[in-house]
């Protein structure tokens, strides 16, 4: 059958790119693998046209891969509802600045947003990879297969692989065999698919548009290192891998590490956690693996300069690939659901998903166990006193650290193994995440923190096989300024928990010592000074989180109303246009307003101007200081969410938020009118009111009426009653009230005193007694309208975003300093 | 025995300390009366908003009381000292966690499931089908 307007053509074109690329991703580990099967001496002879073949074949999965992109763009371009994938993540309304983050809102398109990084940075092992080839692309293909088929959208039998994003709404399980679906013109007929349900407005940000790209462009380049990890065990070159594999490493060490950091800034900038980490289910599941790629990344440098064994260096290159695996997992499988806010909607694809996880796991540790016995051993014994054994214990901390975060974040899934309806049900209860997530991780990743960052203050200066003593005198500078700064600000910032005093003097000798290291032994240079700049800023993000954490202050204590069982909390009331003290600030809440999906409320901040005077009982001056606007966002799909506004100074954010409000229309909170009282009077009667008023009734004139001719009914009457309104002191106002009949349809309307918060409508004329009915309502003006607002000052935070960008560039140029090397050898 | 292989055995006895750890801090999945029964002991326990019984919060002390039924049927007073959630009487499901105490129960966080997160509002309507001829 021919539907009238569907785009069946381009779904099936759209299919079949996804088709193509998965046989594309096929046929390029089917060719590559050929030259693992052919013999030693054959190899040579083959391998030419092996390569030429396997190339081809990715390129047909790369113009699958792009072909999908474009169809699925154009088909979310053109609004082409029919679509699911467009109907439930776009609609008509939604700026075109957001395309982009619709196309990843969902699973499939998030899928294909990491399968197309990994297109691209396949193409440039191809071209550089050389030799390692033969084994990167081969296993960067099987990946490939895997994802490409998250997107197939096909059932064999009941086992459903894959999600395609071209399905059509007709086509859903769900649909199928519905009447609708038969009609021809249903497109025409059904007005639902008119327009689409939009991206969540809660994604309709622009941190959405740059945070998924480059946390994807992260996970793809850990893949890179666990490529040449498992080629150099295949093709036992067990030292040889860590040379090209070491660039990609610090390559996904800094994008991965921006990623991760994005996510907190939007975390800060748009949700009302209270801060830019929550240890999230679904932000530590994409922390752990930097954490371990980070410890492959020094082991691999151990690697390469001590020729020392690769055992290590092997596993947790490996490792962090499949700790990626492992958190794509956690976030797709709606495993997470109870436990997180923001996993992605469960596709049903958890045996996929599953196979994808165990495949790689089984794969890759029965390859690294079978080789384990070939794997060299170290030469000699690391001395004490060298770098490269205290690299070893700076990555194992590291790892500790990863352990710890990936254990706390796999409680759903330990409940799935041990729990009550689990595997092995030892537990009668199911686990729940830590009471106090913040204390619980802090326990042991604070102690962590103060080991991995000694190691990188002192670490610079050690060298491999054995540190001359002399070396430590280097470090005494920088040591002896550490002590001096970090007592001062000890003091200055009250900062006296212990744990917390060790950890900010530790940040600040590691900030100081390789500042030292740039400037006295790099001199400067910028191709080698990748590991100073990277190790100076991610000290900077300890010292900025720790900061701004430890000093965090609630500033808006309520300390006005205090129940008697609880301690005052973090809610200041704000009626409206009133100024209330909130130190150092006094605030006003002065308007609320509706702009698109958001209600923004208005809050001006004042400064005290000069000494307070508060021993006279007087407020003193008050100078506008500036307005923030938080607001709350009207979501219909995930329930109303509380965004902050932060204001931004070089030492301290102040950031706030509405903690509650009343989210009607502000004319209709101003004071609710009270229950109707209704009265019935006749000319001359009065009536007591309110317990204010005498409402005293007038007459009644007939300002208009027409009597039907033949059938004696009033056909048109306009009548006006007059009344007159007594106050208690003696002021009367008087007061028509209008009353219109048409036929017999009766028209009445409320007429309102406003000064006086009182309305009235005349309902007409009870007929029998020629007596008046009359309604009243008087205004609540009880409470005014209120929010309740918290505000917290996150004193120096910017020395967080400040050490996230150099520990970015930091990397990247440790990235450069390799390319660079490995261009001018070519060169010679 | 090698430096290293000492300090690998340091690194698996701290990762097993650290997963004893988590199994120490979780907290459980409870019903009311298991917290009851564990009280002051923290618990999470899965319930929903009793909207039959009055929901009364007073702004002045942020001090939430309301009335939740567990997953057994079992009902209890739950205060809560923090700003009542947006769209609290909406909230399908809710996870509360807290400790019972001869009175109530306390509850120190509440996390709202809200009933249009991805379902309702994503289910195609198609009542309103026009009957236009061609």
């Amino acid at each position: 059958m021919d539907y009238i307007g569907e785009h069946s053509l381009i779904s099936f074109l759209g299919r079949a790119s996804v088709a193509l690329s998965f046989a594309g991703a096929l046929a390029t580990v089917f060719f590559y693998s050929l030259y693992f099967f052919s013999s030693s001496d054959k190899k040579s002879n083959n391998h030419r046209g092996i390569k030429s073949a396997g190339r081809l074949s990715f390129a047909f999965h790369s113009i699958g891969v792009l072909g999908t992109i474009a169809i699925l763009f154009t088909a979310l371009f053109n609004h082409w509802f029919e679509f699911d994938y467009v109907w439930r993540h776009s609609s008509l309304e939604m700026p075109m600045k957001y395309i982009a983050s619709c196309f990843w809102e969902g699973q499939e398109g998030s899928f294909l947003l990491w399968t197309t990084w990994h297109v691209i940075l396949g193409w440039v092992l191809i071209g550089t990879a050389k030799k390692w080839e033969f084994g990167t692309l081969m296993l960067l293909a099987m990946v490939q297969v895997f994802l490409t088929s998250m997107l197939l959208g096909i059932y064999i039998g009941d086992l459903k692989i894959g999600s395609s994003p071209f399905i059509l709404i007709r086509e859903l399980p769900e649909n199928i065999g519905l009447p609708w679906t038969e009609l021809r013109d249903y497109l025409i007929r059904l007005p639902s698919l008119r327009n689409g349900q939009g991206l969540n407005p809660l994604l309709q940000n622009y941190w959405m548009v740059i945070h998924p790209p480059t946390l994807f462009l992260g996970f793809a380049s850990v893949t890179i290192p666990f490529l040449f990890a498992l080629t150099g065990i295949l093709e036992k070159k067990y030292y040889e891998w860590v040379i090209p594999a070491l660039p990609w490493t610090f390559f996904g060490i800094s994008i991965l590490g921006t990623g991760v950091l994005m996510g907190g800034a939007w975390a800060y900038e748009a949700l009302s956690f209270g801060g830019f980490w929550a240890w999230d289910p679904v932000e530590n599941s994409s922390l752990v693996p930097w954490l371990t790629l980070v410890a492959a990344g020094h082991l691999m440098m151990i690697v390469k300069h001590k020729k020392s064994a690769p055992a290590s260096a092997l596993f947790l290159t490996i490792l962090s690939f499949l700790l990626v695996l492992y958190s794509t997992f956690l976030t797709r499988s709606g495993i997470l659901g109870e436990t997180s806010v923001h996993a992605f909607v469960d596709l049903g694809l958890n045996g996929q998903l599953i196979t994808f996880l165990g495949f790689f796991s089984i794969g890759s540790i029965f390859i690294y166990l079978f080789h384990w016995k070939n794997f060299p051993k170290s030469p000699s014994e690391e001395a004490f006193s060298s770098r490269e054994f205290w690299m070893f214990i700076g990555s194992m901390t590291l790892l500790i650290s990863a352990a710890q975060i990936t254990f706390s974040t796999s409680i759903p899934v330990l409940n799935k193994f041990i729990g009550p309806e689990g595997i092995l049900p030892i537990l009668v209860n199911p686990m729940a995440p830590p009471a106090d997530a913040a204390k619980h991780f802090n326990s042991l990743q604070i102690p962590l923190a103060l080991v991995i960052t000694s190691l990188l203050a002192i670490g610079p200066f050690l060298r491999w096989k054995e540190t001359p003593n002399a070396l430590f005198n280097r470090i005494l500078p920088s040591f002896i300024i550490s002590i001096i700064i970090s007592a001062l600000c000890i003091w200055g910032l009250k900062l006296y928990n212990p744990l917390y005093a060790a950890l900010l003097f530790v940040s600040i000798f590691g900030v100081f010592s390789n500042a030292d290291y740039w400037i006295r032994i790099v001199r400067g240079r910028w191709t080698t000074s990748g590991m100073a700049l990277a190790h100076l800023g991610f000290s900077l993000v300890l010292i900025g989180a720790l900061i701004s954490n430890g000093k965090k202050e609630a500033i808006s204590t309520n300390a006005t109303y205090i129940h008697e069982d609880f301690p005052s909390n973090e809610n200041i009331l704000l009626p409206l246009n009133d100024t209330v003290s909130m130190y150092p600030y006094y605030v006003a809440w002065r308007n609320e307003r509706t702009e698109g999906h958001n209600r923004v409320f208005d809050v001006d901040f004042y400064e005290t101007e000069g000494a307070s005077t508060w021993n006279d009982f007087k407020r003193p001056e008050l100078k506008p200081a500036f307005t923030l606007n938080p607001f709350i966002q009207i979501n219909a799909r995930m329930g109303n969410v509380r965004e902050p506004s932060t204001k931004h100074f070089w030492n301290r954010d102040v950031y706030t938020y509405i903690s509650y409000a009343d989210l009607r229309p502000l004319n209709e909170k101003n004071g609710a009118w009270s229950e109707p009282m209704e009265a019935v009077l006749e000319s001359g009667e009065e009536v007591f009111l309110f317990n204010e008023y005498l409402l005293y009734c007038d007459t009644l004139n007939v300002q208009n009426a027409s009597i039907n001719q033949n059938s004696g009914e009033i056909e048109h009457l306009d009548l006006e009653l007059d009344l007159i309104l007594k106050s208690m002191n003696g002021g009367e106002t008087n007061l028509t009230l209008p009353y219109h009949l048409d036929g017999n349809k009766a028209q009445t309307s409320e007429i309102e005193l406003e000064e006086k918060g009182l309305k009235f409508r005349f309902d007409g004329v009870a007929t029998a007694e020629g007596k008046f009915n009359i309604t009243a309502w008087e205004k609540n003006n009880g409470d005014p309208p209120f929010v309740l607002l918290q505000a917290f000052i996150f004193p120096y935070i910017n020395l967080l975003w400040l050490g996230s960008i150099l520990m970015g560039l930091g990397t990247l140029l440790a990235v450069w300093k390799r390319v660079y090397r490995a261009i001018n050898e070519n060169k010679k | 025995m090698k430096k290293t292989q000492i300090v690998l055995l340091l690194v698996i006895a701290i990762m097993i300390g650290a997963l004893l750890v988590t199994l120490e801090d979780a907290s459980v999945y409870a019903t009311f009366e298991i917290a009851d029964r564990q009280k002051p002991e923290t618990v999470t326990v899965v319930a929903k908003v009793d909207l039959a019984s009055p929901i009364n919060f007073d702004p002045k002390t942020t001090l939430l009381t309301f009335n939740a039924i567990d997953k057994d049927g079992d009902s209890r007073s739950v205060i809560y000292n923090q700003p009542k959630p947006l769209d609290f009487e909406r909230s399908e499901e809710i996870t509360l966690t807290g400790h019972s105490t001869d009175l109530n129960f306390v509850a120190t966080e509440i996390l709202m499931k809200c009933p249009s997160k991805y379902t309702d509002d994503n289910e195609l309507n198609t009542t309103g089908i026009y009957s236009v001829n061609i």
